[in-house]
């Protein structure tokens, strides 16, 4: 609880300064993100990829767009994994720390947008807080929140299939954070409109 | 490396113009796009409104492409997945000349204009596509090719009855009068005369070099300045203004004014050094005008006999196909052909009535049916009722009677005129359709508040009607009647739901035609029972049904419904469509094969055709499902 007394005269990375400055100035940009879990445990469990795509003025800007495959040897070592679909894959890779870094200078003071999105946040929380960062200052919105507002049903979870099924989205076959992301946003954008939410 | 890039890029290609691309021209075009979601009725862009920096492409949904005229929307266009619109930013600085609408909930890739230019000057296929579209002032709403380019460089014809005239091609002499450059004037003189023509071509190789007409043989012949012995050469005028066959009226009246003269001739490429095909004379304008439909209606009323009406009716069918074939919209032409049918009528009664003297009672001719809904493009059986006043009953035997010959003497000069008689003897001279107010009424009654009781022959077309002749009380009277009992008759209703659902399906499980198993019309598809009669009972039955008063056209019934029940509208606005493009399918097959159109030969028919047809026979299935809804069908069935 009084973790910010602790932090107090603490000193932060440089990238980490930067983001921070980042919040003087209003948000007009949403960042739908995805990640890519080895479970579901923050404590535990490690990211193994994270997708995310912006969208501004009621539209996604294809171009503005990060991906990336976090090279996770160790837990995957200590786990007696295989790292075969990480070398596979032809995506860009980094360590834990530069994906991280990299992906906290993408988002810069944007809206979070996902789907149970305080999860995909404690997972990053946890990862910064290894490279000795505070955690994400961002705002964050929900779609299943979104939904079950817009539908006025409190007692009931809705995985992205069922939204994508009550919008009549077709999801791609082929699984990747990035993609998510991308049917993410189109829920997102549907939301919003019926929600009649600003910006 | 952008998996969502990729992933457009790959939809993308599919598709016209981006199948003209290699695919890292298709990455770097899907990285610059932006996704928009657009809610269902959600403007994209309206008219007017300044160009956007891109243009777009349907990636899920439908867009609707509209212009508004005579102050209705009038529908262009559906765009659906793959279709490219909103082009005009490439090839014109002024604001929109159409509205993008989301018709459903769709999403669309917007293109900047700046990324996707240089493609379109390196490759010229990609430009050929662009410019065609944009050149393509075609509006007929069905065209539904897969990825093509909708334009929206729309030249939108029609709106007014007096532009239709200026479509009009002219027709004209095809053999003009022709001599040679050294015949004597006086022999020319005599030729001229022997034919009754005022003007002669002279000309070398059948190629045209001058022309004579009476002003030459006026000015420079009868005025002695050239003896009558002089070769035709020395008085001809020349070069003579030429142009090229089908010249509209429009632009052969204007080069007459222009060039002060009242002879073109019509050569094979609109050059003078070319073979001679025929010559305009400023007569033929004036009769080309004459076909306009203001003239008809005046040439109608001036018509002595049953044989001017015929040519008046011929005259009409030619606008018809001239205009069908500019692509006029279709509800004009009905308006204007619904006019004309009305005014022939109208003057045949009054023909009957100058015949047999004047009526000892007030009474009114109502054209129902097809002729009631303004919907008789083709000569169809004209359907009738007689409504007569109410009189003492000493008098009533011989009062209807004369309404009897009155009707029998009309309907026989309607059948002179073309139009044939009601085969199932729905018209004004059968002794049950020609009666006194007060039994209409309770005929009415009748029908309304015992459906299906007194007999099954209630047939629905009673309740299109249209004052054509006499006393306009009399109508409203008949219409009041059925405004009162529709209240309290909901059987009514039921019994015309039914009635409408009782209409053999169009396509079968399989989504094949249903055509006609037997009979002369063996393997032909009948339009009429089978998909139009649905829609104008459909139109019918809830326009009653919402109290909507004095609109008897099928396709404003429909355009209306969609007004004032919104929570059904699109239902409505597709019917309404569909109507059309089905009655056109119609009139066109009955153009051709001289008929009522009823049955179509669904074999002659192109493939794309068959799938327009099909598409909009969709609609029907929609509306039944509406009518189920709405009315207590058990009862009847």
């Amino acid at each position: 609880m009084f973790d910010w007394i602790k932090n107090i005269n603490k000193e932060y990375p440089e990238f980490w300064k930067n983001y921070v400055s980042k919040f003087e100035k209003k948000a007009t940009r949403f960042v739908v993100i995805s990640t890519e879990t080895t479970g579901l445990n923050p404590s535990k469990d490690v990211i193994l990829s994270i997708g995310a795509i912006a969208v501004e003025n009621n539209s996604i800007v294809v171009q503005d767009h990060f991906e990336v495959v976090l090279l996770q040897y160790r837990y995957l070592h200590d786990n007696g994994l295989s790292n075969e679909f990480i070398i596979e894959s032809n995506l860009p890779k980094l360590g834990e720390p530069e994906a991280i870094q990299a992906f906290i200078e993408y988002i810069g003071n944007a809206i979070l947008v996902g789907h149970r999105i305080h999860f995909d946040i404690e997972m990053i929380n946890e990862a910064l807080y290894k490279m000795g960062c505070s955690r994400i200052k961002n705002e964050a919105l929900d779609v299943e929140i979104m939904y079950r507002k817009l539908s006025d049903i409190t007692d009931k979870q809705f995985s992205i299939d069922d939204l994508c099924k009550a919008f009549k989205i077709t999801r791609s076959d082929r699984y990747a954070s990035s993609e998510d992301a991308y049917t993410i946003a189109l829920l997102f954008l549907k939301l919003k409109s019926r929600l009649n939410l600003p910006i | 490396m952008n998996i969502i890039a990729e992933r457009i890029a790959d939809f993308l290609k599919d598709f016209p113009p981006f199948n003209n691309l290699t695919i890292d021209e298709l990455r770097t075009v899907a990285l610059s796009i932006r996704v928009i979601n657009l809610e269902k009725h959600k403007i994209l862009f309206k008219i007017d409104d300044a160009l956007h920096d891109c243009f777009y492409m349907v990636a899920s949904g439908a867009i609707n492409l509209s212009v508004i005229s005579d102050a209705e929307e009038t529908l262009l266009n559906k765009c659906i997945e793959g279709d490219v619109f909103g082009l005009r930013p490439f090839f014109a600085k002024n604001n929109y000349m159409m509205t993008a609408k989301a018709r459903e909930e769709s999403v669309v890739y917007a293109i900047p204009i700046a990324t996707f230019r240089p493609f379109v000057v390196q490759n010229a296929e990609v430009l050929n596509f662009l410019l065609e579209s944009f050149a393509n002032n075609s509006t007929h709403p069905s065209d539904q090719n897969r990825g093509k380019l909708l334009s929206d460089n729309v030249v939108y014809s029609g709106g007014q009855q007096s532009e239709i005239q200026y479509f009009q091609s002219l027709t004209y002499n095809k053999a003009p009068l022709k001599t040679t450059p050294n015949s004597i004037v006086k022999d020319v003189a005599q030729l001229m005369t022997d034919n009754l023509s005022n003007s002669v071509l002279v000309t070398e190789n059948n190629f045209p070099i001058g022309i004579v007409t009476d002003t030459e043989m006026r000015t420079k012949i009868a005025t002695g300045r050239f003896p009558l012995t002089a070769t035709i050469d020395k008085i001809m005028s020349s070069p003579v203004i030429t142009v090229a066959e089908n010249v509209s009226l429009a632009e052969a009246q204007l080069l007459m004014l222009k060039s002060n003269i009242s002879h073109i001739c019509v050569t094979q490429d609109g050059s003078e050094k070319s073979e001679i095909k025929g010559m305009i004379a400023e007569h033929d304008l004036i009769v080309a005008q004459a076909s306009n439909p203001g003239i008809l209606i005046k040439e109608i009323k001036r018509s002595q006999d049953a044989k001017d009406l015929k040519k008046v009716r011929s005259k009409l069918a030619d606008m018809i196909q001239s205009s069908i074939a500019k692509n006029i919209p279709l509800t004009h032409i009905n308006n204007i052909t619904g006019e004309i049918n009305l005014a022939i009528i109208k003057r045949s009664v009054e023909l009957s009535i100058l015949e047999l003297g004047s009526p000892p009672a007030r009474f009114a001719w109502l054209s129902i049916g097809s002729q009631g809904r303004k919907e008789q493009l083709l000569l169809t059986d004209q359907d009738s009722i007689l409504v007569f006043e109410d009189v003492a009953a000493e008098k009533y035997r011989e009062v209807k009677d004369y309404f009897l010959k009155l009707a029998k003497k009309t309907i026989g000069n309607l059948e002179k005129v073309g139009y044939p008689p009601c085969p199932n003897g729905h018209a004004a001279n059968n002794i049950q359709w020609c009666k006194s107010l007060t039994d209409w009424t309770k005929q009415y009654e009748n029908w309304m508040n015992t459906p299906g009781e007194v007999s099954n022959e209630i047939s629905s077309i009673f309740f299109d009607y249209e004052i054509a002749f006499g006393e306009t009380k009399i109508e409203e009277a008949i219409t009041n009647v059925i405004f009162t009992n529709i209240k309290k008759s909901k059987l009514f209703f039921d019994y015309l739901g039914n009635d409408a659902l009782r209409k053999p399906p169009p396509l079968s499980f399989f989504k094949k035609f249903n055509l006609e198993e037997d009979g002369p019309n063996k393997d032909k598809f009948d339009i009429k029972t089978r998909a139009l009669m649905p829609l104008i009972d459909g139109a019918r039955l809830f326009t009653m049904n919402n109290n909507i008063r004095g609109i008897n056209n099928t396709y404003l019934r429909f355009k209306q419904l969609a007004m004032v029940d919104p929570k059904h509208s699109e239902i409505y606005l597709n019917c309404a469509e569909a109507f059309l493009i089905l009655s056109k399918f119609r009139v066109l097959e009955g153009l051709k094969t001289d008929s009522s159109g009823q049955y179509i030969n669904i074999e002659e028919m192109s493939k794309a055709d068959r799938e327009i047809l099909k598409n909009a026979l969709n609609p029907i299935k929609d509306l039944e499902e509406l009518i189920k809804d709405s009315f207590q069908l058990t009862q009847f069935s």
